[in-house]
């Protein structure tokens, strides 16, 4: 019961019972998950009073339900981190092996491969090709790191995104690199998911790869990546996803977009992003500085807005006889404020709504586009209108 | 009941690009990521659910070099007691018959109860030490099982056959058996776990620790020898053909005849 310690550490005293994390967890409609009666039973769990029955975290198979979207911790009145109290209990699993199928395949090749897809990791920067690309790991230096990710490097989809990212950085005349077949994974779904071990394992190579091709500065496609390295490192890293340093750009007044993109786009804030980092304003900035688009908001947004339940390893790993993913939800809201495109700056969002969109039958009526794909579009040199 | 389970440390092939070794007699394995056999794995799997039901000792044993100990120490990660590894420079260009004669000399004076292999290998997919082992210790096998389940002295096997079809048998102990996967769902094995089994001791023995002499085991104390390995040629050979589906399936059965399919 070592992981226990790290449960202890939580300050449940101050836990009130007020259910505001249930009360807010979206995943609580369609699963037995019970944030508020997790913290109750964890509490009893570690303090010498009793509870009967006593919590029994090997029948608590709900916890993989868990998309690590933050909302009851960042909801929580007392600060009680439920979130941070789920994944402990995540651990106690891990630990005795008892983890759905689908997501100790994914650890296993994060551990043996380096992406939690199990591809082969001499397949990772083949995206990047027909490129125009420095790699650090073969001795082009620069200044600036982009590290793509794993969801980046081989999903095809995903992969625009990184491509749409080193052409505008490409456009901008930033001189950057990348680790090319060198990178592995962050690591972030693999602490979300509870694997200390193996979390240690990969912020030990991180950081080694960082230190041996003297990297300062990290740029990153995925809010996940982002939260790893800024916050779960123990390290003072340099690190920013792209949506703070294009804004950046923006403030500065270096970036003037050329293209006029005539649509109306909403746009999805990424829970690692947002409710983790509490970056709002940056990637709207962004979207609202592209000519001729209209920016609505979703009627849940910001701190309220609702995770496409693509974190915390839902990426492999489904509800059990579930109906419908939030994802879908979504869709239905960005059609309802009548976007043209739904916005996101995360690549775990993007796979679950291009997802989302197809399976409701909306593929005519709207597309979701990363604000990379929407940069690029309004890069354009030539009168190539958005698709 | 205490059981000894046979594992192999092969490379991982599913997504690996393939090249064949300058010796055109294997393939180059440096950039291969290696670990347990997939069919070992159930096989491990089924030997530590026996034990946790029944009680009793899980011992894995392991053919191989010193990088064969992260096969190992998942086996005692998974819940294995003990792990041997048979290594010597002789045990090179071992073919199946001459791996089972090295697992013989180990295992025979160990105590055990059943011996469970798995099905077959990931790499040469030869299945067949299992069944030569059991011949050597004189003792019965069954082949692709999905199921066991212990009676008194007995274990009655479900094994799988070809179409569909399942044969139940029971089996004398002690017995081998041959594991086929899906017979159960390996639990997941964390880092935190493999660190711990580190602390549990790798028993290492030699050719001259199990009583062979260099004739019997590696190329020479083989039956097989590999001539040459090669990558299938890519045929280019398709004819796509158009029609209704009667039209389709008759040229389907023609061509088939004409080439003496069937």
């Amino acid at each position: 019961m070592e992981e226990l310690s790290t449960i202890r550490k939580l300050n449940f005293n101050v836990c009130m019972q007020c259910g505001k994390c249930t009360g807010s967890c979206p995943v609580f409609p369609k699963s037995k998950l019970n944030p508020r009666r997790l913290m109750l039973e964890t509490a009893y769990l570690t303090s010498p009073l009793t509870m009967h029955p006593p919590l029994n975290i090997y029948e608590k198979s709900e916890v993989w339900d868990c998309t690590t979207c933050s909302t009851c911790s960042y909801r929580c009145p007392r600060e009680v981190e439920p979130m941070d109290v789920l994944i402990g209990l995540r651990g106690l699993l891990i630990e005795q092996g008892r983890v759905p199928p689908t997501l100790g395949d994914a650890l296993e090749g994060v551990y043996k491969y380096g992406n939690p897809w199990g591809l082969s990791p001499s397949k990772r920067s083949e995206w990047a090709q027909d490129l125009e690309v420095k790699y650090v790991s073969e001795g082009e230096k620069a200044e600036l790191l982009y590290f793509v990710g794993c969801a980046a490097s081989y999903d095809s989809r995903a992969q625009e995104v990184a491509r749409a990212l080193v052409k505008n950085l490409n456009t901008l005349g930033v001189d950057f690199s990348i680790l090319g077949n060198k990178e592995t994974c962050c690591g972030n779904e693999v602490y979300s998911l509870g694997e200390k071990g193996l979390f240690e394992i990969l912020v030990e190579k991180n950081l080694s790869l960082l230190d041996q091709y003297g990297i300062s500065r990290i740029l990153t496609t995925s809010p996940h990546c982002f939260n790893a390295f800024k916050n779960k490192y123990g390290k003072d890293l340099t690190v920013q996803h792209y949506t703070q340093y294009f804004a950046d750009l923006i403030d500065k007044g270096k970036l003037k977009f050329p293209q006029r993109v005539e649509k109306v786009v909403t746009y999805q804030d990424p829970c690692f992003l947002g409710k983790h980092n509490d970056i709002y304003d940056e990637p709207r900035k962004i979207i609202e500085n592209i000519p001729g688009i209209k920016l609505v908001e979703l009627n849940l947004s910001r701190g309220r807005s609702v995770c496409c339940e693509g974190g915390g390893g839902r990426m492999w790993y489904d509800i059990p006889g579930e109906r419908g993913r939030l994802a879908e939800t979504r869709v239905k809201e960005a059609i309802d404020v009548g976007a043209d495109i739904l916005a996101v700056a995360c690549p775990f969002c993007l796979l679950t709504f291009d997802d989302a969109i197809k399976t409701t039958g909306n593929e005519d009526k709207i597309q979701v586009m990363d604000i990379m794909e929407l940069v690029a579009e309004a890069f354009l040199p030539s009168n190539v209108q958005c698709k | 009941m205490n059981v000894i389970v046979c594992v192999k440390h092969v490379p991982e092939t599913a997504e690996a690009e393939i090249a064949i070794h300058e010796s055109g007699k294997r393939i180059k394995t440096e950039n291969l990521v290696f670990d347990i056999n997939e069919w070992d794995d159930y096989a491990v799997e089924e030997a530590v659910l026996l034990k946790e039901k029944l009680g009793g000792s899980v011992t894995a044993v392991t053919v191989g070099p010193e990088d064969a100990d992260g096969t190992l120490r998942k086996c005692l990660a998974r819940g294995a007691d003990r792990a041997v590894r048979l290594t010597d420079k002789a045990f090179e260009g071992s073919d199946s018959y001459a791996i089972a004669k090295i697992l013989y000399k180990a295992i025979k004076n160990l105590p055990f109860d059943l011996i469970l292999t798995g099905a077959q290998a990931g790499d040469d997919g030869c299945a067949q030490v299992g069944v030569v082992l059991a011949e050597l210790l004189g003792i019965p096998h069954v082949t692709m099982v999905k199921k066991v389940e212990s009676i008194e002295g007995l274990v009655k096997v479900e094994r799988e056959l070809e179409g569909g079809l399942e044969e139940i048998m029971e089996l004398k102990l002690p017995a081998l058996l041959a594991v086929q996967t899906g017979i159960n769902e390996p639990r997941y094995i964390s880092i935190m776990g493999i660190r711990k089994a580190m602390k549990k001791e790798i028993k290492v023995l030699s050719l001259k620790d199990v009583g062979l002499t260099e004739e019997e085991v590696g190329e020479s104390g083989s039956w097989i020898t590999v001539e040459k390995m090669f990558i299938p040629p890519v045929e280019k050979e398709a004819e796509i053909l158009t029609g209704g589906v009667d039209e389709i399936a008759t040229k389907i059965v023609e061509t088939l005849r004409a080439k003496g399919l069937i």
